[in-house]
């Protein structure tokens, strides 16, 4: 019976998409973000946070990955976002780099410096497809437990910076902050860690001027 | 369930292979898979069984799956060890500082396949 060699990446058509959004975006300048966590965990309300915040200094493009519904991307859009796009990915757990693709097509990219690419709620699957970002940011809350990166490691692991929401919310719950942060230091102890509540805005001030920076090439 | 994703582009990689190559059947795929890969392999050995049923050229083909362990290799004192859960700190010196060496593989490595029969090729052809 014949053998054939393949030796293939198995994702390699998702890494030619996310290689091409690269060229895509680094010679307009633009930084892109790969926004995950469970669902709940508070990302769309950050970005809604972030937004207003910084709309009246950077040009924030947005792609919304949710299983069904649009009803994230017309909150984005009212925060103020220059350019949004809703993926709905009829039951598929995770955001492929094709879908990030199709929605930069689009978008008119002059419109954007930053591009956060906001991911299905899910701490498992969304880690093997490269998107095409800069940056992974897995936001965590303290309504979760405190054993979350203990559970899922690879994601914060292959993560750069990791937010901790909910903050308003710990004399009301069992979280062990410290903890928290030994475990994500465990993991990654290069990861930068911001703590906030977007609800009373504790901590938003340092993540937006860290985000601002980071938009502009700074960091 | 990514298994399912990850299942689905190993049957385009292979079928796309099995065209090429002018195989009548693909009887098995063998794969390369990282411990650190996230990937579980009962859930993808379903899902590629499942999708392979659809497929006239993959259909009953066996997943022959080869796993790699999840190692590293300090870069202060050059222990190498296996990483237990993700976290990657020397057993030997305690740093952190470790470049990972293996077990993020996701390959397709072969496949073996019955070839078209010089007579089926002429009835293709005719």
């Amino acid at each position: 019976m014949p053998k054939l060699t393949i030796a293939q990446n198995i994702l390699a058509a998702n890494d030619t998409y996310a290689a091409g959004i690269r060229q895509l975006l680094a010679p307009r300048g633009i930084r892109s973000i790969n926004f995950m966590s469970s669902p709940g965990a508070g990302k769309t309300t950050l970005l809604e946070r972030t937004i207003r915040r910084l709309r009246v200094k950077l040009q924030i493009g947005v792609i919304e990955g949710d299983i069904e519904t649009s009803a994230d991307a017309e909150r984005i859009e009212a925060a103020g976002a220059s350019e949004t796009c809703q993926i709905n990915t009829r039951g598929n757990c995770h955001l492929e780099a094709h879908m990030v693709q199709a929605a930069l097509d689009q978008f008119d990219l002059d419109r954007v410096q930053l591009l956060i690419i906001e991911n299905i709620g899910n701490l498992i699957c969304p880690n093997a497809w490269d998107l095409g970002e800069d940056l992974r940011v897995v936001i965590t809350s303290t309504t979760e437990g405190d054993e979350k990166p203990a559970k899922y490691p690879q994601m914060f692991a292959d993560a750069q910076v990791v937010v901790i929401n909910k903050l308003d919310l710990l004399p009301y719950v069992d979280y062990d902050l410290e903890k928290v942060r030994r475990q994500v230091l465990a993991l990654n102890p290069h990861l930068r860690i911001f703590e906030l509540s977007c609800r009373t805005e504790e901590g938003l001030d340092g993540w937006c001027e860290w985000l601002e920076n980071f938009a502009r090439g700074e960091i | 369930m990514h298994e399912l994703s990850i299942a689905q582009s190993i049957v385009e990689v292979v079928e796309a292979t099995a065209v090429e190559n002018r195989a009548s059947q693909v009887n098995s795929v063998r794969l390369l898979i990282g411990d650190g890969s996230g990937v579980a392999i009962e859930p993808l050995i379903f899902s590629f069984e499942m999708i392979a049923s659809m497929e006239p050229l993959l259909s009953g083909a066996k997943l022959l799956i080869e796993r790699v362990p999840h190692r590293a290799r300090c870069r202060k004192c050059a222990t190498e060890f296996i990483i237990p859960d993700f976290v990657v700190i020397c057993p030997a010196c305690q740093v952190w500082d470790c470049e990972v060496i293996s077990g993020t593989e996701l390959q397709v490595l072969e496949m073996e396949f019955d070839a078209e029969s010089e007579e089926e090729e002429q009835l293709c052809q005719n």
